[in-house]
């Protein structure tokens, strides 16, 4: 069988080119990367000698490229494998003289073909960028399109290995979504924090960056300057080769996965304790002590007192869990104490000017990387599960069932921002003069709570399955969040302070960041109007969600 | 008000131009089985929608214990357990957690919460499984945890939709004995299935839907006699190279209304026919004068599926 025999390819291929949401994925790249260039455009009639200018519409294309490449190829992969197995049709397809690597080979290449077909329609921006001049194919085109495949396969490949071992669809999609951002970001991390090492750790920290298109695409469109003051100097063929190695390892467990007895799953034996006296005294006590609260306990029943949508909600996620929940709270408190600690101790050539906003930032990716995925599962699981229609057939009201469903939302990122106000609270004490300025922080990210679950738990209520709700929920709230930092890069040219502080009111981070008079933010006043804007969506939201879960639950 | 304990009156449900429930009139009284039957696409889950204040009827009523459906949802979802063709699991709960939120949302108080849960868990034989989690149990024990969850609130109406689909044959039996023993303790039932024998036997009555218009309701029996007014009878000879003489002999005596089928193979004759007792001895007797050995001279009794196919497929009718 020859490669474009393979049947799953084509399948793949068809079926995702035929779907309207490729399509709107194309159309946006396509926008974005158009408008970027219209945007960049200089205006004055200058000979440019050395390039800067296009560089300057360079480089915010190539990052925005980057950024949809990341934002769009893992959705496919995250729930290939997943869904199939779902569905049963992973089984019919492994029972079929269709090998585990043509299945895989088949859905990996169709989704490294969209890659190809997504940015296809960004080079008629790469080419405009090219006929400014100063742009040349051997250094800057050439390998922005070998990094943007090296994104590709690498996500492709994270995709379905995460894909491979979940259960369901939205948990594929979240810890895909974890993974990229860990490692394209995270994994930047021990070279920024740790400063400058040297031997094994250096050469670990180096190749641990390597795995981050950031630098790679930094010294691409010519910004190694801003790359090495944070510490990072890896070059793109070193992406490259990367990505491969994580490509091949990934794909060879992937496929050592799709074998017909692996996926074979025994049922939970669904032991707990506490019906029965135990009859180990130390296990059950060594076991609390490492989880805190006993997973294995028996639950007690739903006190009037609590809404049982809100219990419900907790106890159906794995994370919702008591003990789950604490470790998180303690991951966060531990982390935002350390940062701290840093800053203090002076270990690496930060103050707390730079770690706050650092702290932030860590603060927000946390929320958008739980948040959504929280808040997309409310309704849209609810109603794929089945269990809508029988709180539909229970006596509880909509508000009721609504109020249970954000307020369990809400507490778990309440908790995990709560988690990291020591750290707050430390560097409060090292400069007394920064107590206000957390105050307005914490406002601000109490903003963020609400406004990442009153949007996530709406899009929620206006989808029918639980992976497109998280999908579209990343989507919106990464381009709120992220795409208004976007816009903040782009400041001066060709956005005006003005245009640049309008967008930013609509990013509760901004106004955080803002306080925290984070290098580049001291010229925007973004508090109070940040947060009436905020809480103005965030009411616009619940209004939608209400009369959506009315509109829902009544007789039809 | 009814005396019924559930009623519809001349229930009608349009979506745009399409009748999806036409005029459908049925009851079920106090403790009765209603067994309540159509292809697909009937109108079957229509009824049981608004029956359960889901839906709300075009025109026509609904009510049940005299409280009407579509006017009174809140006091409706007290009245009536609902077991919807879709179990509705939910990841990482166990059976009493899952049995413990249902209670909840039903504003059952906690304590009474938790002698409930062990009474329903005992009356549908779940209590083994209250430590599983819901989505790894077998579709069986699923239904079993279904029953257990609409009888939390003590309802005095069951709708069961589909309840022994997919059910091994043991679980089937089970299921049945269930739904008897509920039926027993007065509750009024009201089941949907494809699986028509077994519906057979536990119905006291029967309503048959089609194309959203009630084809046949009343008691089983009944049911049975008017839409399956021909008899069919079978002979079974001894010997195998009789079965030309004694088609010859049957053939003289039946008539064109009366179509015999032959089965060499079996050795067996089939007609059916609306003749009485009296006129069919004679029948018999022809045989026996023609010296033909018959080993079996029977009734084949017609059940609910030959109803149900001569409404639905009268082509395809086993009669």
């Amino acid at each position: 069988m020859s490669f474009l025999e393979n049947p799953i390819l084509r399948r793949e291929l068809f079926s995702r080119l035929r779907s309207p949401k490729t399509f709107m994925a194309i159309v946006s790249v396509a926008v974005l990367s158009s408008l970027l260039v219209l945007l960049r455009w200089p205006t004055d009639a200058t000979v440019d000698l050395v390039s800067q200018g296009a560089l300057q519409v360079f480089r915010p294309v190539a990052f925005a490229l980057a950024v949809a490449l990341m934002m769009l190829i893992p959705a496919f992969p995250a729930t290939a494998l997943v869904s199939e197995r779902r569905r049963g049709t992973l089984a019919l397809m492994l029972n079929s003289p269709t090998t585990p690597w043509q299945i895989y080979i088949g859905k990996f290449s169709g989704n490294v073909v969209l890659a190809f077909v997504i940015l296809s329609v960004s080079l008629p921006a790469l080419a405009a960028c090219y006929a400014m001049g100063g742009i040349s194919m051997v250094d800057h085109l050439g390998p922005l399109m070998l990094v943007l495949l090296g994104m590709a396969i690498q996500y492709t490949a994270v995709g379905l290995w995460v894909s491979s071992i979940v259960n369901t669809s939205d948990a594929g999609l979240r810890w895909t979504y974890a993974a990229v951002l860990a490692l394209a970001v995270l994994s930047i991390g021990p070279t920024i924090f740790v400063g400058k090492l040297s031997g094994v750790n250096s050469l670990l920290a180096h190749w641990a960056t390597a795995v981050s298109p950031i630098s790679a695409l930094q010294s691409i469109t010519g910004s190694q300057a801003q790359a090495s003051e944070i510490g990072i100097s890896t070059a793109w063929p070193d992406f490259l080769g990367a990505s491969l190695v994580i490509t091949i390892v990934l794909s060879v467990i992937t496929v050592m996965r799709l074998d017909p007895r692996r996926l074979e799953r025994a049922r939970p034996a669904g032991k707990v304790i506490g019906r029965t006296k135990p009859t180990n005294r130390y296990a059950g006590w060594l076991r609390r002590v490492s989880y805190l609260v006993d997973p294995q306990r028996a639950k007690s029943n739903i006190p009037w007192w609590l809404n049982p949508v809100m219990v419900k909600e907790f106890r159906t996620r794995k994370f919702g869990r008591l003990h789950w929940l604490i470790r998180l709270i303690s991951v966060s408190g531990v982390f935002s104490l350390l940062l701290t600690v840093v800053a203090a101790t002076g270990t690496v050539s930060w103050g707390v000017e730079r770690i706050a906003p650092t702290m932030v930032l860590l603060q927000v990716a946390l929320l958008l990387l739980l948040g959504p995925c929280l808040g997309a599962n409310l309704i849209a699981s609810e109603v794929e599960s089945g269990g809508w229609e029988l709180l539909r057939a229970s006596p509880i009201s909509p508000l009721r069932i609504m109020i249970g469903k954000l307020m369990s939302t809400v507490w778990t990122l309440l908790l995990m921002l709560l988690a990291t106000l020591p750290g707050y609270i430390v560097m409060g004490y090292i400069q007394p003069a920064m107590s206000g300025q957390v105050g307005n922080v914490v406002i601000s990210l109490v903003i963020a709570v609400f406004m990442v679950t009153t949007m996530s738990a709406c899009i929620s209520a206006f989808c029918r399955t639980t992976a497109v709700a998280t999908a579209t929920s990343y989507a919106v709230l990464l381009t709120l969040f992220a795409g208004t930092l976007l816009i903040w890069v782009a400041r001066g040219k060709p956005f005006g302070p003005l245009f640049v502080e309008r967008a930013l009111l609509l990013n509760p981070a901004a106004a955080a960041l803002a306080e925290m008079k984070t290098p580049g933010f001291e010229p925007y006043r973004l508090t109070p109007d940040g947060w009436y804007l905020g809480i103005e969506i965030s009411i616009f939201c619940l209004i939608a969600l209400t009369l959506r879960i009315w509109q829902m639950t009544r007789p039809k | 008000m009814s005396e019924h304990v559930v009623e519809t009156r001349g229930l009608s449900k349009s979506y745009g131009d399409f009748k999806a429930l036409d005029d459908l009139s049925i009851y079920v009284d106090r403790g009765q089985i209603l067994g309540f039957i159509g292809p697909n696409g009937a109108g079957k889950t229509t009824t049981i929608k608004i029956l359960v204040g889901l839906s709300r009827p075009t025109s026509g009523s609904a009510f049940i214990s005299g409280v009407n459906c579509s006017e009174n949802a809140s006091k409706i979802k007290r009245l009536v357990g609902y077991m919807p063709d879709r179990f509705g699991s939910y990841d990482n709960m166990r059976v009493h957690e899952y049995l413990d939120f249902f209670g909840a949302i039903f504003g059952i108080n906690r304590r009474e919460r938790r002698k409930r849960i062990a009474d329903v868990m005992e009356l549908t034989e779940t209590t083994y499984m209250q430590d599983k989690f819901v989505e790894s149990l077998s579709h069986g024990m699923q239904q079993r945890v279904g029953i257990a969850r609409t009888l939390l609130h003590d309802p005095e109406v069951l709708i069961l939709d589909e309840p022994a689909n997919g059910l091994d044959p043991k679980a089937r039996i089970d299921m049945r004995q269930l739904l008897l023993r509920l039926a027993a303790e007065g509750k009024t039932l009201i089941v949907t299935s494809h699986i028509l024998p077994e519906l057979a036997r536990i119905c006291d009555t029967v309503a048959i839907v089609s194309g959203g218009k009630t084809r046949a309701f009343g008691p089983l029996d009944e049911v049975m006699r008017s839409l399956c007014p021909l008899r069919s009878y079978e002979v079974q000879l001894v010997v195998p190279e009789q079965m030309g003489q004694a088609e010859t002999i049957l053939r003289k005596i039946l008539r064109e209304s009366e179509p015999l089928t032959v089965s060499t193979a079996e050795r067996v004759l089939r007609f059916p026919t609306v003749r009485s007792e009296d006129e069919l001895a004679k029948v018999l007797q022809g045989l026996v004068a023609g010296n033909i050995l018959i080993s079996q001279f029977r009734e084949v009794a017609s059940d609910l599926e030959d109803a149900f196919l001569s409404i639905s497929a009268p082509g395809l009718s086993k009669a």
